[in-house]
């Protein structure tokens, strides 16, 4: 299975940014959201409803599109934790002042967790499968199964992204973590899985686990590596978030300290930052030499471990190796 | 390879397990109500949420409602399923609601106090509630939540027989659940789609929805899974489709394309033709929009052999995300026993169609197959078949 | 009743959001749904909020609210008889 094409807009300068791992580094403390002109995306009269992690979401599908020479997916997946977690909150203040009046009722129908998922079938007419996943931290890792699952079952390309916007006052995303130094962003990630390689650069796309309630870290990643006939040594880079410094202690006895790479010192915090992780790791796959991360790297695990009960494990590969 | 199902379980306003559904409908009883603290037609779940935590032992912790409904229902359909390690089992639920209800008390309690803790709350999230569901029945690894609007239970059932047939998982709690919320009477109120008085699925004079709360859970099992807990299959899951109306945000389609697309490709995958199909359990919410639009899906598969078709919502009133699994239980029950259940409320058939619902209960019928639909917000349509094991 | 065009006009461009147009391109007796502006069902619900919130209006009948949110004409005229009427 490929990936054929790959989008993220974030608090990097990722969009259409092709080489992003060897340019970006570090996040800054007050990093913001790096935008794209949306007009040059989507039309004015259907950009007046959409809350940014909508436009967000439509403009890195319409740039997967176009990179894989596609004017249809034969499917639209999207995993999203917190949905358009703005617009609940502005409807819940609608609530609040509206008292017995009438009620605006934009914000209530654009803030169900398959707005993401809805808009992007209706804005290309597109009749397909279209689901949403919401998994908090693995949200994206289960609309990426549920899209392998579409290529097994014969379908040839199907649009699956990861998509969460930045809303502090109803969820406390820190407190949650139980971490208050976390550098708190947003992002929206797209990729087309397909039947076969693309025109330009793919991707592998080896096998994609997600694990909830666990307890027992290295084991799963043992058993998940076993199962994908691979050992730790095979693996040349892990990209991962930890909840706890022992799990990262356990990444480097399994993979050896120099393969392990923290990729939220890049995405920031959000549940479906593993997608910006994925694009990560394929923007690194896709360069031979990497100007960073030096030459060699052809296998790449992304080992999400966001909430400590979670593990969220994406293999990539290399398409010839 | 064959999806068995071989639990059932439901919670609704009609009755806290699937016999008490079955024999209000039989009694033909609704369970809509005109709600005290609303003044409006609600289908309450007549359990308060320090019930169901003195039910089940649960510890002293902030619950969403959503949660607790889960667990009256997948809790029924678990029933006496023991963990096995040759079996794996997954959990996978849906909600609209998630953990609004606890947001919005919070929010709505303390107003000006929106810097504090107290209203943040940790299960907001919908994944989070379907995990401590999980937790309850002690499963781990594969755990999902589908969050689709008003098809979400349906569409929880659907992965769950898909992961199954491509051997990812053996047994899937599957299902969906959604409680009453603020949130979502206000919202349906500022679309003028909610019916002051009880709903009139399919009938000319249709005003609209009433929103109720509930639950509903299935296992699904594989061939090899039944072999090893000897569960007995109540049916088969044969088909199910999804499919976008891709028409607008919150109506459905005048020629009803995505309900059409996903009821024929349902019957493709059933390896069946429309004739064969006994029984539908249509979505049918009361709205002037849905059920002209699902009428006219439904016309366009079965041309002039329209089966005997009902909406059961005027039981109920609509649970959401928890629809599509309440409902997909009722369509287990009338293959187990036979019998069709009846659209209440009904009187004079719309001007369009001319189509009738059935209106009474019917036992002693012979039900085969029968075709579940669900839709929702963001043109999200999904079908599914169930027919008898043999 | 130039002056509550105008209004209207506003209103109706903020509380719809519709990004790029001044209040000058909508025409008085240009359709609002459909063709013209190419509002949508929605927006008509939203207009029936902008009805009460700004001018105290409730339409509660569905043929009267078809009628009068027509165009910008329309709604100002009934603005007028609604506000004459209370007089």
């Amino acid at each position: 299975m490929y990936i054929t094409a790959s989008s993220t807009i974030s608090h990097q300068p990722t969009f259409r940014n092709k080489g992003f791992s060897s340019t970006i580094s570090a996040l800054e403390p007050l990093s913001e959201l790096v935008t794209p002109d949306y007009s040059a995306f989507i039309q004015a009269m259907e950009r007046r409803r959409m809350s940014q992690v909508l436009k967000m979401a439509i403009t890195c599908s319409i740039d997967c599109l176009e990179q894989a020479g596609l004017s249809q997916p034969d499917g639209i997946i999207v995993g999203t934790s917190m949905g358009c977690c703005v617009h609940t909150k502005n409807f819940l203040d609608k609530i609040l002042s509206a008292n017995e009046g009438l009620l605006s009722p934009t914000s209530f129908i654009v803030s169900t967790h398959n707005t993401i998922a809805g808009q992007i079938s209706l804005l290309l007419k597109n009749h397909s499968y279209n689901m949403t996943h919401t998994q908090n931290s693995l949200s994206f890792e289960q609309a990426l199964i549920d899209g392998m699952l579409c290529i097994e079952n014969g379908s040839s390309h199907i649009l699956v992204g990861g998509a969460d916007e930045e809303e502090d006052e109803i969820y406390n995303m820190k407190e949650r973590l139980n971490d208050e130094k976390i550098h708190l962003t947003c992002g929206v990630s797209f990729f087309i899985l397909s039947n076969e390689k693309g025109k330009q650069a793919s991707i592998n796309l080896v096998d994609v686990g997600s694990f909830g309630l666990i307890n027992d870290f290295s084991g799963i990643i043992m058993e998940f590596l076993v199962s994908n006939k691979l050992s730790p040594e095979e693996i040349d880079m892990v990209l991962y978030a930890n909840s706890e410094q022992e799990k990262t202690e356990e990444l480097k006895t399994l993979f050896g300290h120099g393969k392990i790479f923290d990729y939220q010192k890049i995405t920031g915090t959000y549940f479906t930052n593993s997608a910006f992780a994925m694009n990560y790791g394929i923007d690194i796959l896709s360069q031979r030499e990497h100007p960073v991360f030096g030459e060699g790297i052809n296998k790449v695990l992304v080992c999400n471990n966001l909430i400590p009960e979670n593990l969220g494990l994406i293999l990539l590969a290399n398409k010839n190796d | 390879m064959k999806i068995f199902v071989t639990g059932i379980g439901v919670v609704s306003a009609i009755g806290l397990n699937a016999e008490e559904n079955l024999r209000s409908m039989k009694s033909m009883v609704t369970g809509i109500s005109k709600s005290s603290t609303h003044n409006l037609m609600l289908g309450e779940v007549k359990l308060s949420d320090e019930q169901i935590i003195k039910m089940f032992d649960l510890p002293n912790e902030d619950f969403s409602r959503t949660t607790l409904l889960a667990l009256l229902a997948a809790k029924e359909a678990w029933g006496n399923n023991k963990h096995h390690s040759g079996i794996r089992t997954g959990l996978i639920s849906s909600t609209s609601v998630g953990g609004l209800d606890r947001t919005e008390k919070f929010y709505f309690e303390s107003p000006n106090d929106k810097s504090s803790a107290s209203y943040k709350l940790m299960t907001h999230d919908n994944g989070r509630t379907t995990e401590r569901v999980a937790v309850e029945l002690g499963i781990s690894g594969f755990i999902g939540t589908i969050s689709t609007a008003c098809s979400s239970g349906a569409n929880a059932i659907m992965q769950g027989a898909r992961l199954i047939e491509r051997n990812k998982l053996d047994r899937v709690i599957v299902g969906g659940s959604d409680p009453l919320a603020l949130y979502n009477i206000k919202g349906f109120s500022s679309l003028s789609i909610y019916d002051q008085d009880i709903c009139k699925p399919f009938d000319e004079s249709r005003k609209g929805l009433n929103l109720g709360e509930g639950a509903g859970f299935l296992i699904l099992e594989s061939e090899q899974s039944i072999i090893i807990t000897r569960n007995k299959p109540h049916c088969i899951l044969s088909g199910w489709n999804n499919a976008a109306d891709a028409f607008h945000q919150t109506a459905s389609s005048p020629n009803g394309k995505g309900a059409y697309l996903a009821m024929i490709n349902a019957l493709i995958k059933a390896k069946i033709t429309s004739e064969k199909i006994d029984y539908i359990n249509a979505h049918g919410t009361g709205t002037g929009n849905n059920d002209l639009s699902e009428s006219i899906a439904i016309q366009k598969v079965f041309g002039d052999n329209i089966p005997p078709f009902s909406s059961t919502k005027g039981f109920t009133g609509h649970t959401l995300a928890a629809a599509g699994a309440i409902e997909a239980v009722y369509c287990v029950q009338s293959l187990q026993s036979q019998l069709i259940f009846p659209n209440i409320n009904f009187s004079i058939p719309m001007k369009e169609t001319g189509m009738l619902p059935e209106t009474n209960y019917r036992s002693n019928v012979s039900v085969e197959n029968v075709l579940s639909n669900s839709f929702g917000f963001g043109g999200n349509c999904t079908c599914l078949i169930f027919s008898n094991a043999n | 009743m130039q002056d509550l065009k105008y209004e209207l006009k506003k209103q109706i461009i903020e509380e719809l959001n519709l990004q790029d147009i001044k209040p000058e391109d909508i025409e008085d007796d240009a359709p609002l749904f459909g063709d013209g502006l190419g509002l949508d069902s929605i927006d008509a619900l939203e207009l029936v909020v902008l009805m009460e919130k700004y001018h105290g209006i409730k339409i509660t009948d569905e043929t009267v609210g078809k009628r009068v949110l027509s165009s910008i004409t329309s709604m100002a005229e009934y603005i007028q008889e609604e506000n004459a009427k209370s007089k």
